[in-house]
């Protein structure tokens, strides 16, 4: 401070008070009182002119500066932010779940407002009438909640989920105190039709089990943007599955069944049914089974891509395998050498034991392992996991080699047999349109592979155990499993498991479009019980009825023509479907 | 001083009745912005009002087209639909009588086109051909 500070002696802190304060708050209070004396100090100078100029600017700058910083937040606000187009910042169509709908577009799953009915007792006049016109109404309301709300004290929810019809005829009793509130609710209009591709929601619009649950975000992201989901679904090819499975499960009297059709060129899931469809329980994903002959497949298919076998390979079938204690026969024996082709068109036990003993564990485990055989199914909804071997012996490769001492889902099986089908690559199955993008193909056998077993498989429709399944011109391939369940330990003949692992078009380049058929038929009771008799039917003619929603094209092939009659005289070897 | 700078200044102090003109100017300017201002926001608040109906008339519609949608596939759906053909006595059409676009010509060939026989030539009329009348 100056000598000339005329208020110096009229400071409330003095030197000795500011002591007290910290630096930054004395800092402060002596700016405080040298902007208060600055006047003063000018007109000791001699310069008041020049004081009240620099007061004008300085004030004349601070505004300045604010308008400036108006202006352009105003400019800012005007020109540089989004527009919202004036109302409401979401979608108009939002809703808090997308439509879900099939491949093509047809409706799985929407969201309808429904309505909440309250009703207010102080503003009801007539608590008797009203009662009565409202139970007359709406009769599923329930007596105690009306009464409650009624005769209670406050306001209260009498019924919710009402359809938008039932909220007028409500309206239109004109009753004082009945309100109504918008609810979104999820509607499943096919009913039990594709519900375990589809699964359902909570009421808080939450996915609890299916598509639902695993696209959950997706849908719910879908749905803020207004614009509906697509699964890799096609609603005809499920309806003709469903229908089709359902015939071939009464009519054999089962206790349950499977059906699944892929793209094997995609590992998308076109169709997906568990019979009995009142069973929320999905048995393709949540039940395992011992598939028997259909294994076949993978053991000819190892020994074919390690090099071991071709087609002309003999094997000795002449008589029973004997391993340790065991004894390995033929359901048909032949009796007699045979070729690795007539191993798979009979289903010679005896002749894909030869087989996998000869690979060893390491080479049946390897292979095992690239088709997915031995861990879950990459697939979005959780499938239950495989039982699988502990002990690699040679007892337990020859049971493995004709699909016994190991238990699978359905899913694994239409994940590997497309793999076998589609040029080699195992592609995980998926429900979502144009396959998973995050996913390549993991090539598991060669290609040559995989066109060897493909004419393996039309072989085996043609003159093998798969002939029920022959559609005509569609070039069905395809092999039977026929297996005994395990009941208290012992293989029981009664409680039989029968499946038919198809694909069509069978012929063509290696990536061509092709489609994979899985039916299983669990614990049938009309005889014969095997793959052949009770499964193959319905894959035949399930071909038959998709392909032309799937644009395949009937053909002519080395082995009948395009309306289905014999080239050559084939016929089913065995004659027992196995 | 420069001209412009004594232009400036002769217009700064040009007055009238103790006010400056430039000061009567500002204020005028200041008010026809604040009333474009005050239109151009009330002209955006009518816009806002109608966009918000009719954003709400696109949300009842959407509304509706999804019931409508939701009853269309509960009609429609595989199992209902083949329930009634078979009840209609209905059912999937025989290998035999199917045909694609291809073998039609096959199926039922396109008859040959019958000859072309030449007429003799008339004879010529002997009434002349009368001639259309035309108005004078």
């Amino acid at each position: 401070m100056s000598a000339q500070d005329p208020h110096a002696g009229a400071r409330p802190a003095s030197s000795r008070d500011l002591r007290r304060f910290t630096p930054s708050w004395r800092w402060l209070t002596e700016m405080m009182w040298w902007v208060e004396h600055a006047f003063g100090r000018a007109r000791a100078n001699a310069r008041p002119e020049e004081d009240a100029r620099v007061r004008i600017f300085v004030i004349l700058s601070f505004f300045s500066a604010a308008f400036v910083c108006l202006t352009l937040g105003a400019i800012h606000a005007a020109l540089l932010t989004a527009t919202s187009g004036g109302g409401v910042s979401t979608h108009p169509n939002a809703v808090v779940r997308a439509d879900m709908v099939d491949r093509n577009g047809a409706l799985l799953a929407t969201n309808i407002v429904h309505y909440g009915l309250y009703i207010d007792p102080a503003q009801v006049w007539d608590r008797r009438a009203a009662e009565t016109q409202i139970r007359r109404t709406l009769p599923r309301v329930s007596k105690t909640r009306l009464d409650a709300a009624l005769y209670g004290e406050r306001r209260l929810l009498v019924v919710n989920r009402m359809t938008p019809r039932e909220k007028v005829a409500i309206h239109n009793l004109a009753l004082g105190g009945v309100s109504f509130e918008p609810e979104d609710v999820r509607i499943y209009p096919l009913g039990e039709s594709a519900r375990h591709v589809v699964g359902n929601v909570d009421t808080g619009g939450v996915g609890l089990s299916a598509a639902e649950r695993a696209f959950n975000d997706e849908i719910r992201a879908a749905g803020a943007r207004g614009e509906s989901f697509q699964i890799s679904i096609d609603l005809r090819v499920q309806g003709v599955l469903e229908n089709e499975l359902a015939a071939a499960a009464t009519a054999t009297e089962a206790r349950g069944a499977v059906g699944i059709i892929t793209d094997v060129q995609t590992g998308e899931v076109l169709g997906m049914a568990s019979w009995p469809a009142s069973n929320s329980r999905n048995l393709a994903t949540a039940a395992t089974y011992e598939m028997g002959s259909v294994f076949k497949t993978f053991t000819v298919a190892a020994a074919i891509d390690t090099g071991r076998a071709d087609m002309n390979t003999l094997l000795d079938a002449s008589e029973a395998l004997q391993i340790g204690s065991r004894r390995i026969t033929d359901f048909h024996a032949q009796n007699k050498v045979m070729t690795l082709e007539e191993v798979y068109l009979h289903s010679s036990n005896i002749g894909t034991s030869r087989l996998s003993t000869e690979m060893g564990p390491r080479v049946m485990r390897d292979y095992f392992e690239r088709f997915g055989l031995m861990s879950r199914a990459p697939f979005e909804i959780p499938s239950e996991a495989p039982i699988v071997p502990h002990e690699w012996s040679d007892s337990t490769l020859a049971s493995l080699s004709f699909g016994y001492g190991i238990s699978i889902t359905p899913m694994q099986m239409a994940a590997a047999m497309g793999a076998l089908t589609n040029g080699g690559r195992f592609i995980p199955l998926t429900l979502r349109k144009g396959g998973r993008p995050d996913v390549r193909g993991r090539q598991i056998v060669s290609p040559e592979t995989s066109l060897t077993m493909l004419d393996l498989m039309r072989r085996n429709v043609v003159s093998g155990s798969g002939g029920r399944a022959e559609a005509a011109g569609l070039r069905v391939g395809g092999k039977t499993g026929s297996a005994n369940k395990s009941v208290n330990g012992r293989y029981n003949a009664a409680h039989a498991v029968g499946t038919f692992a198809g694909v069509f078009p069978a012929d063509g380049p290696i990536n061509a479009r092709r489609y994979q058929i899985l039916i299983l038929i669990d614990e049938p009771q009309t005889y014969p019980r095997t793959g052949g008799f009770v499964a193959a039917p319905a894959v035949g003619r399930i071909a038959d009825r998709i392909a032309p929603f799937l644009g395949v094209e009937r053909r002519a092939d080395p082995y009948r023509t395009a309306v289905g009659d014999r080239i050559p005289a084939f016929e089913d070897r065995e004659g027992d479907g196995r | 001083m420069s001209p412009v700078l004594a232009t400036l200044n002769r217009l700064y102090g040009w007055k009238i009745r103790g006010v400056r003109w430039i000061e009567i100017a500002g204020v005028l300017l200041v008010a026809a912005m604040v009333f474009s201002v005050y239109l151009a926001k009330a002209a955006a608040a009518r816009e806002s009002a109608r966009i918000s109906d009719l954003e709400r008339q696109i949300s009842d519609n959407g509304q509706r087209v999804r019931l409508l949608r939701a009853e269309v596939a509960r009609l429609e759906q595989p199992n209902r639909l083949e329930a009634l053909s078979r009840d209609a006595g209905l059912g999937p059409v025989d290998v035999h009588r199917q045909a694609t676009v291809g073998s039609l010509p096959g199926l039922a060939p396109i008859p040959e086109p019958r000859p072309v026989v030449i007429a003799p030539t008339p004879t010529p009329n002997p009434r002349p051909t009368p001639t259309p009348e035309v108005e004078r």
